[in-house]
């Protein structure tokens, strides 16, 4: 039988195999016994994803694949966050990069000129 | 000791306590990056595409030799609602967050932010399937 380890944070159980809790995916940092928050998530080149934690005792920054069992919601709560608190207007956003001469149109019509 | 600390307290490439006024150019777009206009004492990316370099081991203490190219994976939301990016290095994988300057590409930052709804990792299926379990409409399928 497998052993089960209890998340500190959502008190959900789960196998040894994970290092993270698959429903609340945090984590516990094993150099300073800190707690792994999940603060967003990283698109790879090859289209998979991992998971970046960070340790609220000390600071330090992880990255964890996702495996199957992860919960879906959570992570694209994690993924939304920074959608949901932008720091600019996003309404002004266009008017805003063409003030800055960036070459991003909202329609994304340089990306279809350069295909 | 004491010479050690005398050093430290010559040496001018140390940012820990102080702000850093330096202009450099860009490594990855060429771009001349001055420290006006930020709004942050501590800016360590360009602000057109937003990539950094492999710098400090500590923040602040550049004593890093690996100098390699850091790019942009992902931005998070801080307590205070703050925007900051995790940077990670191209070469030895070294993982870093900072703050947004107030004159950072907003389109970028947004095209970073967007990454995930955009790859099919999260099967769509599976989203949806989850959803119509939990929706309690059993009458209207039969």
């Amino acid at each position: 039988m497998a052993e089960e380890l209890k998340c500190r944070i959502c008190g959900a159980n789960f196998s040894k195999e994970h290092t993270h809790c698959p429903n609340c995916l945090s984590g516990r940092h094993e150099e300073c016994d800190g707690t792994l928050e999940p603060i967003a998530v990283w698109v790879k080149q090859d289209d998979t994803w991992d998971i970046i934690l960070r340790c609220r005792l000390c600071g330090e920054i992880v990255t964890e694949a996702v495996c199957q069992d992860d919960n879906p919601i959570k992570i694209m709560s994690i993924a939304s966050k920074p959608i949901a608190s932008p720091p600019f207007p996003i309404e002004k956003l266009n008017e805003m990069t063409d003030l800055m001469g960036g070459n991003g149109t909202i329609d994304g019509y340089y990306y279809d000129k350069r295909k | 000791m004491i010479r050690e600390n005398k050093k430290r307290l010559l040496d001018k490439k140390n940012y820990r306590n102080e702000p850093c006024f330096e202009t450099f150019t860009c490594k990855v777009c060429g771009r001349t990056v001055i420290p006006e206009g930020a709004g942050s004492n501590h800016r360590n990316h360009c602000p057109e595409c937003l990539w950094s370099v492999h710098m400090d081991n500590e923040p602040g203490d550049r004593k890093s030799d690996c100098h390699g190219r850091m790019e942009p994976i992902a931005v998070w939301v801080r307590k205070d609602g703050e925007w900051a990016i995790v940077h990670r290095c191209t070469v030895c994988g070294k993982l870093s967050s900072n703050r947004i300057a107030a004159d950072d590409n907003p389109m970028k930052l947004m095209a970073i932010a967007m990454r995930p709804f955009t790859s099919g990792a999260i099967d769509k299926e599976r989203i949806k399937n989850m959803i119509a379990t939990m929706e309690e409409e059993p009458d209207m399928k039969k």
